[in-house]
């Protein structure tokens, strides 16, 4: 059975956006201002401009291997056994990335708003949501994350907007921080970084793009967006709160829609309607990596049929979700996993790219049919 | 993907069967009705001596110790279920006379080792879940204050249901009498405190300084935090009668009423809603002058190896009242006046400067501005909470004052 490429330059950039926006954004700003105070912002771009790079490295890859993802190009350059060491690995980090969002948005949605509700069921509920639409086609996938993108970004952007009012200049300076050490900078930009990472799914849509020619095109607007709503809403937290403040917030986004107001007294927090739009960017997100997961071990094992897996994925994906002891061992977790994660999704993408380059294999590139492989 | 091996019948029986039921989040239904709705918390310290027993519900003696501190009293004011008048007329208090007050709160108060430990042995006498949403005002006495309030600070952060907005005081002699009152005029009395502020803030009487905002102040390298202090007035009113400025959680001193205008001219906060006598020099009478907008530029510099700080403020406004007739008012005696409030002025910002550095506590955020624009120097020299206040005791301030009068109202002279 043959695909069509359908998926759109504005689609693809949609999914980048909409996946990277997840579970991380509430507690991004503490992470950032943790690491280099009044220099978060900067460090957010740092990290911005650093993700760049491996989506770059995946754009160029997908660009020249048009029909194919990373588990399959990684086997022609590198050789089948040692690309099925790295594709084994990718699939694992992206399983574990599935959980630990999924237990993220547990312990916020614990904490803040349900708080008798068992985490079990908080958690269980999203992967089985994600399961569920895990069973379409990349198609309706990339619908799924165009439809959900403005009710994501739009609402973002006017909290941040009207919680300004609040921001104070003074806060933000000097943009260098206050006699921060390089070692701390450096070690801010990879934590905020690792929040950008779930865009390497990126590498599974490509070869269904109509245009996979464009498809640089599209990571760098997806990015952008993303990239500009994270730092618009670092901004907004460290200009309202300030550093020290930050520092003491364990999701000084939320607290930061909680002082929020809508002018004219309609809304005195907005907490409410920011964590409605929360919800939908983990789901979006929880999906992304969740059908990157099943469509890596689809691949790599070279499975006719998908379907199954991902009913079969779930219970493993909800016990590592139930691993972290507590709120403070999952932050742990969170951040060793998503330091390693940085040489997957950056580190080994440039390296395949080298190899390719320097052993002069290309791609079936001159793909006119613009039909994507099959299984 | 493909035509499933997995029908979509049993899909649909998921969805129905488990999704469903399980997105309802029906485990924190919780009626309106079936939680105690607090609005304001009053905090105190129960004094050494008195004869109190400690309800053993979160400690006992031996084991899970308490912290071995003075007990503080938590008073509540908990909205009673249906007292509260929706709208004009509805019910309420209102009819027979009565402030709504006593009939729509209900005040009970516990003790305990810390706050969250009395609330729960509040808890314990009060049978549905108290619930903070819609807390509004948290009343400190001065007495705790001056203690520190960390352990305060601590709580309501932690909790998810407090908000940033509300209002936090300090309060002459016991905060339970404070929650005991119920002005007249507003039927809930906590919401009669709220409006006071959010009308005080748009008056510019007070500058605007949520809870939120005092957090944000303590936790600054270079700035510390200040609050509205209360004092009960006959009649059931209460007045706010200067700023309480504390030292990182510890109360340390407290202003004259006069003083936040003074404050708030300082950091040139607008719109200015300050009125002061001034005595028109060469001639024996008195005007009363009211101020209407404000601005000042604050700049730092780095003088001789030592931080400076540089004001110029400026103060537009009218004259409200004349003492006297016999003098006319034309646009020398304007000219008069403004030089002589000037200097009363100068005074007066002088005067707050010295006693705010007197004790160490930088409520105007000088610090902030030297770590943020001289940042060399902060790096070098300051670096810590510490050391700006240290710092801030000696801190060389220069102050310009310009008082415009615009207008004079509707008699000409």
């Amino acid at each position: 059975m043959e695909y069509p490429r359908q998926i759109t330059v504005i689609q693809a950039a949609a999914i980048i956006t909409s996946t990277i926006i997840g579970v991380g954004v509430l507690a991004l700003p503490y992470f950032a201002a943790g690491h280099a105070g009044t220099a978060s912002p900067l460090i957010t771009l740092a990290a911005i401009l650093l993700s760049f790079f491996g989506l770059w490295f995946i754009s160029v890859l997908g660009m020249r291997f048009r029909t194919q993802s990373i588990v399959e190009y990684s086997e022609a350059i590198l050789g089948r056994w040692l690309a099925f060491a790295g594709n084994l690995l990718i699939i694992l980090f992206f399983a574990a990335l599935t959980s630990l969002a999924a237990r993220e948005f547990g312990e916020v949605v614990i904490t803040a708003v349900l708080k008798r509700t068992p985490l079990e069921v908080v958690v269980a509920i999203m992967l089985l949501i994600a399961m569920i639409s895990c069973r379409k086609d990349i198609t309706t996938f990339a619908y799924i994350h165009h439809f959900y993108l403005p009710i994501i970004v739009f609402p973002a952007i006017v909290i941040v907007a009207l919680s300004l009012r609040n921001a104070k200049a003074i806060n933000l300076l000097p943009i260098w921080g206050n006699a921060n050490s390089w070692s701390n900078l450096l070690g801010g930009v990879l934590v905020v970084a690792a929040l950008f990472q779930a865009a390497f799914i990126y590498t599974m849509v490509i070869p269904y793009m109509r245009r996979p020619e464009r498809a640089l095109v599209a990571s760098s607007a997806g990015l952008a967006i993303a990239g500009g709503l994270y730092l618009s809403i670092v901004i907004a937290v460290i200009g309202v709160f300030g550093a020290e403040e930050t520092k003491k917030l364990q999701w000084p986004t939320l607290e930061l829609a909680k002082t929020t107001t809508l002018p004219g007294n309609v809304l005195e927090r907005l907490d409410a309607a920011f964590l409605a739009l929360w919800v939908t960017a983990v789901f979006s997100t929880l999906f992304s990596t969740y059908y990157f997961t099943i469509f890596a071990i689809g691949k790599l094992f070279r499975m006719r049929d998908r379907n199954m897996l991902a009913p079969f994925l779930m219970p493993l994906l909800f016990a590592f979700a139930m691993v972290p002891t507590n709120v403070l061992h999952m932050y742990q977790i969170i951040g060793q996993v998503g330091r390693l994660g940085l040489y997957l999704t950056i580190g080994y993408p440039l390296f395949l790219l080298i190899v390719a380059k320097i052993r002069r294999i290309r791609g079936n590139s001159d793909d006119q049919g613009r039909v994507a492989r099959p299984n | 993907m493909i035509k499933g091996v997995w029908p979509g019948r049993i899909e649909r029986l998921l969805w129905i069967g488990v999704v469903f039921p399980l997105l309802t989040g029906c485990w924190d239904r919780l009626e309106i009705e079936e939680r105690a709705v607090v609005l304001a918390i009053g905090i105190d310290e129960v004094e050494n001596g008195s004869e109190v027993e400690v309800p053993q519900i979160t400690n006992e003696s031996d084991i899970f110790a308490p912290p071995n501190n003075q007990l503080v009293r938590v008073t509540v004011q908990i909205a009673v279920p249906g007292g509260i008048p929706l709208g004009p007329g509805e019910g309420g208090g209102g009819s027979s006379g009565v402030g709504g007050g006593q009939r729509s709160i209900w005040v009970v108060d516990a003790v305990g080792n810390t706050i969250e430990g009395a609330l729960n042995n509040l808890q314990e006498r009060i049978a549905p879940p108290l619930f903070y949403g819609h807390l509004r005002i948290i009343i400190v006495s001065e007495a705790v204050a001056r203690k520190g309030i960390d352990n305060l600070n601590d709580y309501f952060r932690r909790n998810p249901e407090v908000r940033r907005m509300n209002w936090m005081f300090v309060c002459k002699g016991k905060a339970i009498d404070l929650m005991k009152t119920s002005p007249q005029l507003e039927r809930v009395p906590p919401l009669y405190l709220v409006s006071m502020m959010d009308q005080a803030v748009k008056m510019g009487r007070f500058p605007n300084d949520f809870l939120g905002l005092f957090w944000s102040a303590s936790s600054a390298l270079g700035k510390e935090g200040f609050l509205p202090y209360l004092s009960l007035k006959p009649q059931g009113t209460m007045e706010i009668d200067g700023m309480a400025f504390f030292v990182k959680d510890k109360m340390v001193g407290l202003t004259k009423p006069i003083e936040i205008p003074m404050y708030m001219g300082i950091m040139g906060m607008s719109p200015a809603g300050g009125q002061v006598y001034v005595q028109v020099p060469e001639m024996h009478n008195f005007v009363l002058f009211g101020g209407r907008a404000r601005k000042s530029i604050i700049k730092s510099s780095i003088r001789d190896g030592e931080p400076h700080i540089s004001i110029h403020t400026g103060i537009e406004g009218v004259i409200l009242e004349k003492f006297s007739e016999g003098m006319p008012l034309d646009d020398r005696t304007i000219h008069l006046i403004e030089r002589k409030l000037e200097h009363d002025a100068l005074e007066g910002y002088r005067e707050l400067i010295r006693k705010t550095q007197e004790k160490g506590s930088d409520i105007f955020g000088f610090g902030e501005i030297i770590r943020a624009k001289q940042w060399r120097y902060w790096n070098r020299h300051i670096g810590t909470e510490e050391a700006w206040r240290e710092k801030y005791k000696t801190l060389d301030v220069d102050i310009n004052v310009h008082i415009y009068i615009r207008r004079i109202g509707m008699k000409s002279r």
